[in-house]
């Protein structure tokens, strides 16, 4: 493979045109060996899970509502049996942490399987390619093939590659809105040719951002896109399980018979055959030690345990390690940083758990009205109006009952005499506060709005105000 | 000259990479907080539809964080190099 990074010794003695183009090479396209083995097994097992989970979720239902929904337009995030208003914003921030946290701590037990089994690109990437060998073929059939000049084989046989490249791009992207959207109903516009523009939007979007992506960055995202890739070795430590080559077993490699005994050779266990540098996805020699790019997908680990077996050899000339191990010592699983991980993990999901056990689901805003400071009624007293935004965020219906205090004497008035919202629902309600110009301490006092549902004494909200008068 | 050494196709992914993360974060914050039924653009009731507004306004976002990403490379790279030629800043 190219190295785009190479610059020769006599680098400094060239033109800068020379320099520029040395420094430079556009990305060639990696051929990725087709690997059989155990964790290309567990790889399909997790592209399979993951994949399935992506594209049936979204159909899932839950008490008449989508179970998984970021329903954006409603502004309403339904988990399940959780539903997230934009006043829960602080819920949503946690559980973003919490997840965060979690790929910091399997990070730092486990290395990158984050990027080698569970990641969208490399879950998609697969797909893909998995698509691409069924058409084009394998690896050395795809090479030749790529070769060739255009023909109408070649055309027939790329348009239908890119065909069902897009294809399946359309269903990811029209999936990924239908997190956002619901789904049902999405689905019935597009059959009637009637989704909306923005839907429309986003959905070539992300399947324009699928294709390109998956069919043809591939593993350029790892290597310069993504941030996860430049920052998980901060998490790696020497006990980290890494994929790694054991130069102590295999070097001197070289190429011999089956029948010749390696060591009366004087030669390592690696017969030199590449093909762990054939399969790997992003073109590294891991026999070069442990590199950025490498994302841990183990392609390399079946590849030369196949060959192994093949020499009669010991599997795991390539396999997960430490580099403790490495060093002849004992890795330690149990340690200072998976402790403090797991604790810092640990109590986060407490305190998240517990306070949103504690969550009540009733929501009060009170906007006074700012057109005029005040109002004098015909009484004599002192009138201020305030719009009351009262949100139901709980399962069931309920009524609920509105008081007020803060200033002596002072009095509420409604226009409706039940206060009625039905389960998720959002009422806006007027309401005026009026007071004696007497009892009014000051020219702006604070005032407290409460309410309670008739039937649970637990769902409560309170909410500070202003009232204004004259000096 | 020394322009050259980065390649326009990565200069490129350097400004709009970044800015399109930076967008749907700024997005998400802004759009928790404001309603987008409670944005009246220039005094104007909008016939948008709440996610025409939220993907208008992180289109938006990501155009005036690409800007400054742009201002940022310009800064940052052309200048190093114009100063040291040969060098990749």
């Amino acid at each position: 493979m190219t190295n785009p990074d190479a610059t020769g010794p006599g680098a400094a003695s060239r033109s800068d045109e020379q320099v520029a183009q040395s420094l430079y090479a556009a990305a060639e396209k990696i051929y990725p060996r087709q690997v059989h083995g155990l964790f290309a097994r567990l790889r399909v097992l997790g592209v399979l899970g993951l994949l399935g989970i992506y594209y049936i979720t979204p159909w899932l239902r839950w008490e008449g509502h989508q179970a998984l929904l970021l329903d954006l337009p409603a502004r309403k995030f339904h988990i399940f049996f959780i539903t997230l208003w934009p006043q829960d914003f602080f819920y949503l921030a946690v559980l973003l942490i919490i997840a965060g946290l979690v790929l910091f701590f399997v990070t730092a037990l486990a290395g990158r399987v984050w990027c080698g089994y569970a990641c969208p690109q490399t879950v998609w990437t697969e797909a893909f390619l998995w698509i691409e060998r069924k058409v084009e073929g394998n690896r050395m059939q795809q090479q030749k093939l790529d070769a060739l000049p255009m023909s109408a084989r070649k055309f027939r046989i790329k348009a239908t590659k890119h065909f069902l490249w897009l294809a399946f791009s359309a269903w990811t992207g029209f999936t990924f809105v239908g997190y956002f959207s619901p789904i049902t109903e999405l689905g019935r516009n597009l059959l009637a040719f009637n989704i909306g523009p923005w839907e429309t939007f986003w959905i070539i979007f992300y399947g324009f951002a699928t294709y390109g992506n998956a069919g043809f960055m591939r593993e350029q995202v790892c290597k310069y896109m993504c941030p996860y890739a430049r920052f998980q070795s901060a998490m790696f430590d020497k006990d980290t399980l890494v994929v790694s080559y054991i130069p102590n077993r295999g070097e001197p490699r070289g190429s011999r018979k089956r029948s010749v005994d390696p060591v009366t050779a004087g030669l390592g266990d690696c017969i030199d055959c590449t093909l762990c540098v054939q399969v790997c996805p992003t073109g590294i020699d891991i026999r070069d030690g442990l590199q950025y790019e490498c994302i841990a997908c183990s392609a390399c680990i079946d590849a030369c345990d196949d060959v192994m077996d093949k020499m009669g050899y010991e599997k795991g000339l390539i396999k997960y390690t430490t580099e403790h191990a490495m060093q002849g010592g004992k890795t330690h699983i149990l340690r200072p940083r998976i402790f403090i991980y797991a604790v810092i993990l640990l109590s986060i999901m407490v305190a998240f758990a517990w306070s949103f056990s504690q969550r009540v689901s009733l929501g009060l805003d009170v906007i006074r009205d700012r057109n005029t400071l005040y109002r004098e009624t015909s009484d004599g007293l002192i009138e201020n109006v305030y719009i009351l935004k009262i949100l139901n965020m709980d399962d069931a219906e309920h009524q609920y009952e509105l008081s007020v205090s803060g200033i002596p004497g002072l009095t509420l008035h409604k226009d409706m005499a039940v206060i009625q919202v039905a389960s998720g629902g959002i009422m806006e309600l007027p309401v005026r506060l009026r007071a004696e110009e007497g009892d009014l301490e000051a020219r702006s006092s604070d005032v407290v709005f409460e309410l309670v549902a008739q039937d649970d004494a637990a769902l409560i909200a309170r909410e500070d105000a202003r009232f204004l008068g004259p000096n | 000259m020394a322009e050259k050494q980065v390649p326009r196709t990565q200069k490129c992914i350097a400004v709009l990479w970044p800015s399109f993360m930076v967008a749907i974060v700024a997005t998400g914050l802004f759009f928790s907080a404001f309603d987008p039924d409670d944005l009246y653009p220039f005094g104007e009731q909008t016939e948008v539809s709440r996610l025409g507004i939220y993907s208008i306004g992180f289109l938006l976002f990501w155009l005036v964080s690409a800007i400054s990403g742009i201002g940022t490379l310009y800064f940052a790279i052309t200048n190093c190099m114009r100063q040291n030629p040969g060098s990749r800043g």
